[in-house]
C-alpha cells in the first residue's frame, strides 16, 4: 500500500517537475522574444530620433546614404522591372483569365488593387530589397566587429548609428517607394499586355487604368506606399542589427544571411499583418 | 601659430589595468602626458596594450581610478560626449583594418570630413602631403584587396597624422618592424609636437625599428605592477 502510495506520489512529483521545465522553457522563449522584439523597436526608434538631427548629416553621412539609394533604387532596376514581368504575366493575365471564366470581368480593378497594390507588392519589394541590398549590407557588416574597422571607427568618433546603420534605414525605406513604383507598372503593364495578347480582354490600356484606379480608395494611395517605406525600413534594421551582431570569426559569414534571411522576412510579414490589422 | 594652453593631454592617476594574460596581479597606470611630448611605452602583451588603448582613448572605463583627456575624466561624459571628443584623437593603429565598402582614401579622410566638414580638396591636399612624407607615390585610391600590404601600412600612417589631433595614440605591431618608417615617423611626431600635440606610442619592443629616431620626453615600461620607467637601449 505504502509502495504504491510513494510510486503514484513520485510520478505526482516527476509530472510536476516537467510541467514546470515545460513552463520555465515558454517563459523563457517568450521572454527573450519579447526582449528582442523591444531591442528591436528601440533601435528603430533610435535611427528615426538620429536620422531627425541636422548634426548627423554630415558629409560622409550624406555620402554613404546616397551610394546605398543608388544602390537600391538605381541599380535594381533591371532586376525590379523583370520580376514585374514575370509577375504580371502570372498574376493579372491569371486574375483575368479567371474573371473572364466566370464573367465577372468587371472585377478586375478591385482584385488587382487588392492583391498587388495592397499585398503582393510591398512583400516583393520586401524580399528584392533583401536579396539585392540586405545580402551586401550583412556581408559588408558581418566583419565590422571581426576585421576590427568597427573599434576603428569607434576610436575616430565615428558613431556607427549615424555612419552605418541610419544612412541604410532611410536609403532602403525610400529606395522601397521607387521599387514599389517600378514593380507596379512594370507588373500592371506586362499583365495588361499579355491579357491582351491572349484576347481575354479587349478594352484599352486607359480604360484598364480607369478600372484600376476607379477600385482604388484614397487611403490605397497612403497605405500601401507607407507599408513599403515601413517594409524597406524594417529589412535594413534586420540586416544591420544581424551583420553588426556577429562578433567572432567562429560565427561563420555563410550563416550570417540564412539567419538575416529569416529575420528580415518575419520583419516583412510583421509589417504587413500590423497595417493589414490596424488600418 | 597660435599657441593652446599648457595643460595635460592626457593624465591617467591610479588606473588599474585588469585581467591581465600574462600577470596574475592587476596593474597600476600612472602618466602624466603633457602637451609637445611623447611618451613611449613598451607593453610586451598585445592584449594588455589594446586594454590600455582602450582605456586611453575612452572606450573602457576603469575599475579604479581616473583617465583624464584634456583635463576632463572619460568617465564623466556620456558615451555620445566622448565620440565627439575623440575627434581630437589621431590613431595609427590597426594598419590592416579597413571597410571594405569603401576606399582607402575615403577611409583616410573619413574622419576628418565627419568631425570638422572640411573641404575634400583641402584634406586631399594635406593628406598627399603626409602621404609624401610616408614615402608614398600618392593617396591609395583602391579597396583595401587592391591595395599593397606596406602602401596600408602607411595610409594607416597617414590616416592617424591627418588634421591637428591634440593626441596621437600609436600601437600597431606591424607597423613597428617597418625600418623604412623610422624617418617618416620621427618627423611627423615632431610635426605633431610642433602644433602642439602629444603622441602615445604603445610598442611591443622599446627596441622597434620604426621608432628608432623617435626622441621620447618619457620611456616607461609595464611591468608587473604598472608603468615603471626604463631606458632605451640603441
Amino acid at each position: 500500500m505504502s509502495m504504491q502510495f510513494a510510486t503514484r506520489r513520485y510520478r505526482r512529483t516527476a509530472f510536476v517537475a516537467r510541467l514546470r521545465r515545460f513552463l520555465a522553457s515558454v517563459g523563457s522563449g517568450t521572454i527573450s522574444g519579447l526582449q528582442r522584439l523591444l531591442l528591436y523597436l528601440s533601435l528603430a526608434a533610435t535611427v528615426l530620433v538620429v536620422a531627425l538631427r541636422r548634426s548627423t548629416w554630415a558629409p560622409p553621412v550624406r555620402a554613404e546614404f546616397r551610394r546605398l539609394l543608388d544602390q537600391v533604387a538605381v541599380r535594381s532596376l533591371a532586376t525590379t522591372a523583370a520580376t514585374g514581368l514575370l509577375v504580371g504575366f502570372a498574376l493579372v493575365s491569371q486574375a483575368v483569365y479567371w474573371l473572364a471564366q466566370t464573367g465577372t470581368t468587371g472585377l478586375v480593378g478591385p482584385v488587382i488593387v487588392v492583391l498587388l497594390v495592397r499585398e503582393l507588392v510591398p512583400i516583393l519589394v520586401g524580399l528584392i530589397l533583401f536579396g539585392r541590398s540586405g545580402t551586401a549590407t550583412l556581408i559588408e557588416l558581418g566583419e565590422a566587429h571581426t576585421r576590427g574597422w568597427l573599434r576603428l571607427f569607434e576610436i575616430q568618433g565615428l558613431d556607427p548609428l549615424a555612419m552605418l546603420v541610419m544612412p541604410r534605414a532611410i536609403a532602403f525605406a525610400l529606395g522601397s517607394f521607387c521599387v514599389a513604383t517600378t514593380l507596379l507598372l512594370s507588373t500592371l503593364l506586362t499583365g495588361y499586355v499579355m491579357a491582351h495578347a491572349l484576347g481575354l480582354i479587349s478594352y484599352s490600356i486607359q480604360d484598364f487604368r480607369d478600372l484600376v484606379l476607379r477600385a482604388m480608395d484614397p487611403s490605397d494611395f497612403v497605405i500601401p506606399p507607407l507599408k513599403c517605406l515601413t517594409i524597406g525600413f524594417a529589412v535594413a534594421l534586420s540586416c544591420c542589427a544581424t551583420g553588426l551582431g556577429r562578433h567572432d570569426e567562429g560565427d561563420e559569414l555563410q550563416r550570417l544571411v540564412p539567419r538575416g534571411f529569416v529575420r528580415s522576412a518575419l520583419a516583412i510579414f510583421a509589417v504587413n499583418g500590423f497595417f493589414d490589422l490596424a488600418i | 601659430m597660435a599657441v593652446r594652453p599648457s595643460r595635460m593631454v592626457l593624465s591617467l592617476q591610479g588606473v588599474t589595468l585588469p585581467e591581465r594574460q600574462h600577470s596574475s596581479s592587476p596593474a597600476r597606470l600612472d602618466l602624466e602626458l603633457p602637451r609637445r611630448s611623447v611618451a613611449l611605452v613598451e607593453v610586451d602583451d598585445e592584449a594588455d596594450a589594446v586594454a590600455m588603448v582602450d582605456l586611453c582613448v575612452g572606450m573602457t572605463d576603469p575599475s579604479a581610478g581616473h583617465v583624464r583627456f584634456l583635463g576632463v575624466d572619460w568617465a564623466s561624459r556620456t558615451p555620445r560626449e566622448r565620440m565627439n571628443r575623440r575627434r581630437r584623437i589621431g590613431a595609427v593603429m590597426q594598419t590592416d583594418v579597413w571597410p571594405a565598402h569603401m576606399s582607402v582614401l575615403d577611409s583616410i579622410l573619413l574622419a576628418g570630413a565627419y568631425h570638422f566638414n572640411r573641404g575634400r580638396d583641402e584634406m586631399i591636399e594635406d593628406a598627399t602631403e603626409l602621404a609624401r612624407l610616408f614615402v608614398l607615390p600618392g593617396l591609395p585610391t583602391g579597396r583595401r584587396e587592391t591595395t599593397p600590404r606596406r602602401a596600408l601600412v602607411r595610409a594607416a600612417c597617414v590616416r592617424g597624422f591627418l588634421g591637428t589631433p591634440d593626441l596621437v595614440v600609436v600601437q600597431d605591431p606591424v607597423l613597428e618592424q617597418a625600418a623604412e618608417l623610422a624617418v617618416p615617423m620621427a618627423q611627423a611626431i615632431s610635426t605633431a609636437k610642433d602644433r602642439g600635440g602629444a603622441v602615445l606610442w604603445i610598442t611591443a619592443s622599446l627596441a622597434a625599428r620604426a621608432a628608432e629616431f623617435v626622441e621620447p620626453e618619457q620611456v616607461l615600461r609595464l611591468g608587473e605592477q604598472g608603468l615603471v620607467r626604463a631606458r632605451r637601449g640603441r
